[in-house]
């Protein structure tokens, strides 16, 4: 069984990809021009900001970036499609023979990244439809694998390592990715076109793998053919005919020219699942807290870059999550040092605790409250409630009520509390 | 070329002809082929192919946004509903 | 001599304007130059624009019933540089639909010629010659793609200049084919040509493929005969084209003879590259948004397109189905490519030959055909008659064509061609020309005493 995949993703471009309309609109048609509306007399004119973006996306897929880079005409009949020719790449896209890993300790290759733009939005009326140009224009990257992927906690993992590397090149993941599955249990391939969203593509993928594997089963042929996924009744349907290569009858795009990559500026790509396993492993934390952490979080990283030389791993990993849970603001190094201060001394600061932090007030009486005080607390309750050291013996549970009394007063973290309350219990017995 | 990959371009190119019509510029169309054949003829080895016969340097836009000013007049050419343009069902 | 400043610098007649346009309207009934003429001639120069070239406002149909009513939003690169100039608009010219056609007769009304409407006027841009030709003060914005300004200049007896490609902005042009697509320009005088051109030229930020040019101004005094062009044509094309040569030589040109192998190959290799690259383009001419409308949405699209494009004339579909065929993948490397690579060593070949002079020839290796004679013509026949235009317009070199002599009333003209980006010498030997021969028109309209 063998999965390969097409990944559209937009860029975050101010314009659209060969002209300078905005890419923001929401009433319909409303930054449309004669470009990509695809009016008779208007001609394409390169942004320079969606080829850096898309030279980046391909550079951190370890692609291999051609010096140059040129674009062609796909011609295909469509109403979305203004001019009845996408402008895409073929011979000379910006990037070829890229990687990326998963979890699975295995790697799927990237066949080819491309830059293209997307059609208009097309609404589907009774007989007739409706088109918004709004959309037309927008780049799109498509990121084309190998069919390398055979199973689907494997496709779930590419998803996820392919949209963090995205989110930390500036991609907004939110926007649903659109992405075409091939698809195949024998030889011949079903692609199943248009799948949008992480649930969506799972359900799909697992529909079509036991619809293929049942007809093997049977014995029966599978036709190789463009499927579309029906979000409401969770199955694909055989859809309408594409074009083949042969059709689309490729030739270079003449109103465009061909572009050095050479000087383009790209950001350094960061792998943040595989910083993940590097700090997991020198600073014995675990693995998944910070994954959690930092897979769609620049910040955090950010965080922990900076501090890591200067405090242990795991308090800087709570401030991060702390902080993520309640501040209202980005950290300033202050709230950040402060909140770390309050973790390696014990405390467990609350939201309270942490907009009083960012405040700079109300938290002082926390943080006056080192270690000693928290522990003279816990003695003072025990000796409080003497007669129940007798118990204790039998029951270890009876003094627990201190760490509740405790946390509250102190904000303290409730199993640094419970480890001081039994050493501190160890004292008494003896 | 023979009927079956001429019916074929016609579909592709979503061109219809009648009988008499087909007839005539599918010849036209084998003797001017024939002719392109020719091209066989010249030895192009070492030669690139020149997508354009002057060298275009490249040209960018900066990603800069700004609104066109005849959105209406654009549309006029069109049909419209409610702002959407009217196109044939799909 | 410049008729740009002769007509700034006249008085003119109270109602000038407006019986200019009055005279020029009843001529186009007959000669069908026009497709509208809807500008209005203010103090500027009068100047036509070709209808593949965008002006705003005003419809543009390439003379193709599918561009039927579209009105272009913006005004092409070079309409609005000759606006901001001053010039004055007076109308679309006629033209072989989309530019597919060498005697404008692929239109729905066909130009005529103005020495004898029994004949053709040459195409594909007829009406810009044809304008030129009945128009004293004039000029016109006209298109070559392949002699679409050559042939036209020549069969009307005007001067036609197709500058290097890239030179003038090819922002709202109606594409024919892109990578030879050329602006040009058409008048009366050398002069007038080298005068505009140096005012519109220049990289437009709208069109990737217009840059600007290192131009030279070289003339090494010399005239080069290309065998291949010049043997097996016309006879009467080919003696009185033997006196020009004497005369130039007289002039002070030194006449060398050169074969350029191959040089016949530029047909089938323009052919190729010109329909692949415009068979992609009537694709985008699908019945709704804009020009011809076919009005029943309910239509599933696949029939709604095909039926929208009944629209296009015989020579279009010819163009739309071969250029598909020969762009498709399993015959690529076979038509496209290989043209590809013919223009490379065409224009590696050119290149060396006119680094020694310009090369002259007729511009057509036939006189002006009747419109008959030329109709029954089949379409290889046509595309063949094209073998002096298409070098140049193949690898982009500047050409012009220029009246030279009169064969029983009608126009004989040669074409002049360069290196690239040497435009304005060229343009400066025509000049030369014109000192000594003047040139014959059978309407002055707009004439100022």
């Amino acid at each position: 069984m063998k999965i390969g995949l097409e990944v559209h993703v937009a860029l975050p471009t101010r314009s659209k990809l060969f002209c300078s309309c905005r890419t923001d609109a929401e009433e319909p048609n409303t930054a449309i021009c004669p470009i990509c509306t695809g009016m008779p007399g208007s001609k394409p004119v390169l942004n320079e900001g969606a080829l850096t973006l898309a030279v980046s996306i391909a550079n951190a897929l370890k692609c291999k970036v051609p010096a140059a880079t040129s674009f062609v005409r796909k011609v295909y009949f469509y109403p979305d499609l203004p001019k009845n020719f996408q402008i895409t790449q073929k011979d000379d896209p910006v990037g070829i023979g890229g990687e990326i890993s998963i979890e699975q300790g295995k790697k799927v290759g990237i066949r080819r990244v491309q830059l293209e733009e997307d059609p208009a939005k097309i609404i589907r009326q009774d007989d007739y439809t409706l088109i918004d140009f709004n959309r037309s224009g927008i780049p799109l990257v498509e990121i084309v694998t190998e069919p390398d992927i055979s199973a689907e906690d494997e496709l779930r993992s590419f998803m996820t390592e392919l949209k963090s590397i995205l989110y930390y090149i500036g991609i907004d993941i939110d926007k649903e990715l659109k992405v075409d599955l091939n698809i195949s249990v024998k030889d011949a391939r079903v692609e199943v076109k248009n799948v949008t969203g992480m649930k969506n593509l799972l359900d799909a993928a697992r529909y079509e793998l036991q619809r293929q594997e049942k007809l093997v089963k049977a014995k029966q042929e599978i036709v190789q053919e463009t499927r579309s996924y029906s979000e409401k009744d969770m199955h694909t349907v055989s859809s309408r005919e594409k074009e083949s290569d042969e059709e689309y009858g490729f030739i270079f795009e003449p109103d465009l020219t061909v572009y050095r990559t050479k000087g383009i500026k790209t950001a350094e790509p960061v792998y943040a699942s595989r910083l993940a396993r590097e700090y997991a492993k020198k600073y014995g934390v675990g693995e998944s807290t910070i994954r959690e952490l930092i897979m769609f979080n620049k910040e955090s990283l950010e965080m922990i870059e900076s501090y890591k030389g200067k405090h242990d791993m795991k308090p800087i990993l709570n401030a991060i999550s702390l902080l993520q849970r309640y501040a209202t603001a980005k950290p300033t190094a202050a709230t950040f040092e402060k909140t770390v201060g309050l973790l390696e001394k014990g405390f467990y600061p609350d939201k309270e605790a942490i907009l009083g932090i960012e405040s700079g007030k109300k938290v002082e009486a926390h943080a006056a409250a080192g270690t000693g005080e928290i522990d003279k607390e816990i003695k003072h309750l025990i000796k409080e409630n003497s007669k129940l050291l007798k118990e204790y013996e039998k029951n270890p549970k009876v003094f627990n009520f201190i760490i509740g009394a405790v946390i509250k007063k102190y904000k303290s973290n409730p199993r640094e509390v419970s480890e001081r309350l039994e050493r501190i219990l160890e004292g008494f017995k003896r | 070329m023979d009927d079956r990959e001429f019916s074929r371009l016609l579909k592709i190119c979503r061109i219809q002809m009648g009988e008499a019509e087909r007839a005539k510029v599918k010849g036209e169309v084998d003797e001017i082929l024939e002719y392109f054949n020719s091209l066989g003829d010249v030895d192009t080895k070492g030669m690139e192919e020149a997508f354009h016969p002057i060298t275009v340097p490249e040209k960018l836009r900066k990603d800069e946004a700004s609104d066109f000013n005849d959105i209406n007049m654009l549309l006029k050419n069109t049909k419209t509903y409610r702002f959407y343009v009217v196109g044939p069902n799909v | 001599m410049n008729s740009i400043r002769e007509f700034l610098d006249a008085e003119k007649p109270e109602g000038y304007g407006k019986r200019v346009l009055e005279e020029l309207s009843k001529l186009n009934e007959k000669l069908n130059a026009f497709n509208n003429i809807t500008g209005r001639l203010g103090e500027g120069m009068p100047f036509s624009v070709k209808d593949n070239i965008c002006v705003k406002g005003v419809e543009t149909t390439a003379s193709s019933r599918i561009l039927k009513g579209y009105m272009p939003a913006f005004n092409a690169t070079v309409v609005q540089r000759m606006l901001d100039n001053k010039f004055s608009f007076i109308g679309k010219t006629n033209m072989d639909e989309f530019g597919f056609g060498s005697f404008g007769l692929n239109s729905q009304k066909p130009a005529r010629n103005p020495f004898d409407e029994n004949y053709v006027a040459g195409g594909s841009s007829s009406g810009a010659a044809v304008a030129t030709s009945v128009l004293k003060y004039h000029v016109a914005m006209a298109e070559s793609t392949g002699g679409s300004i050559s042939a036209p200049a020549a069969f009307c007896g005007v001067v036609g200049f197709t500058p290097t490609y890239g030179a003038l902005s090819r922002h709202g042009l109606i594409d024919y084919a892109n990578s030879l697509d050329k602006i040009g320009i058409m008048a009366r005088h050398a002069a007038d040509i080298r005068y505009v051109f140096e005012m519109i030229r220049g990289q437009d930020p709208n069109d990737t493929t217009s840059i600007e040019g290192k131009y030279a101004s070289e003339d090494r005094k010399r005239i080069i005969l290309v065998d291949q062009l010049v043997n097996g044509i016309d006879k009467e094309v080919e003696s009185s084209f033997m006196g020009l040569v004497d005369k130039l030589e007289g002039m002070g040109y030194k006449i060398i003879r050169k074969s350029v192998p191959f040089i016949e190959k530029a047909i089938p290799a323009y052919y190729t590259i010109a329909m692949a690259e415009a068979s992609t383009h009537p694709a985008s001419y699908s019945g709704f948004k804009y020009g011809y409308k076919n009005e029943d949405f309910t239509q599933h699209y696949n029939q709604f397109f095909t039926s929208a494009r009944e629209q296009f004339g015989e020579e279009a579909k010819r163009r739309i189905v071969l250029g598909t065929f020969v762009r498709s993948a399993s015959v690529r490397d076979k038509y496209y490519s290989k043209a590809l690579k013919v223009r490379s060593l065409l224009l590696h070949e050119l290149e060396g030959v006119l680094n020694e002079g310009f090369i002259l020839s007729p511009t057509m290796p036939i006189q002006v055909p009747r419109v008959d004679d030329a109709g029954s013509l089949t379409p290889l026949e046509v595309y063949k008659t094209d073998i002096m235009t298409i070098p140049p317009n193949l690898c982009g070199l500047p050409h012009v064509s220029f009246p030279y002599a009169y064969h029983k009333g009608m126009p004989l003209a040669a074409q002049l061609v360069t290196k690239q980006w040497n435009d304005e010498a060229m343009l400066g030997l025509v000049d030369g020309w014109e000192k000594g021969f003047k040139y014959r028109f059978k309407y002055n309209i707009g004439e100022l005493r």
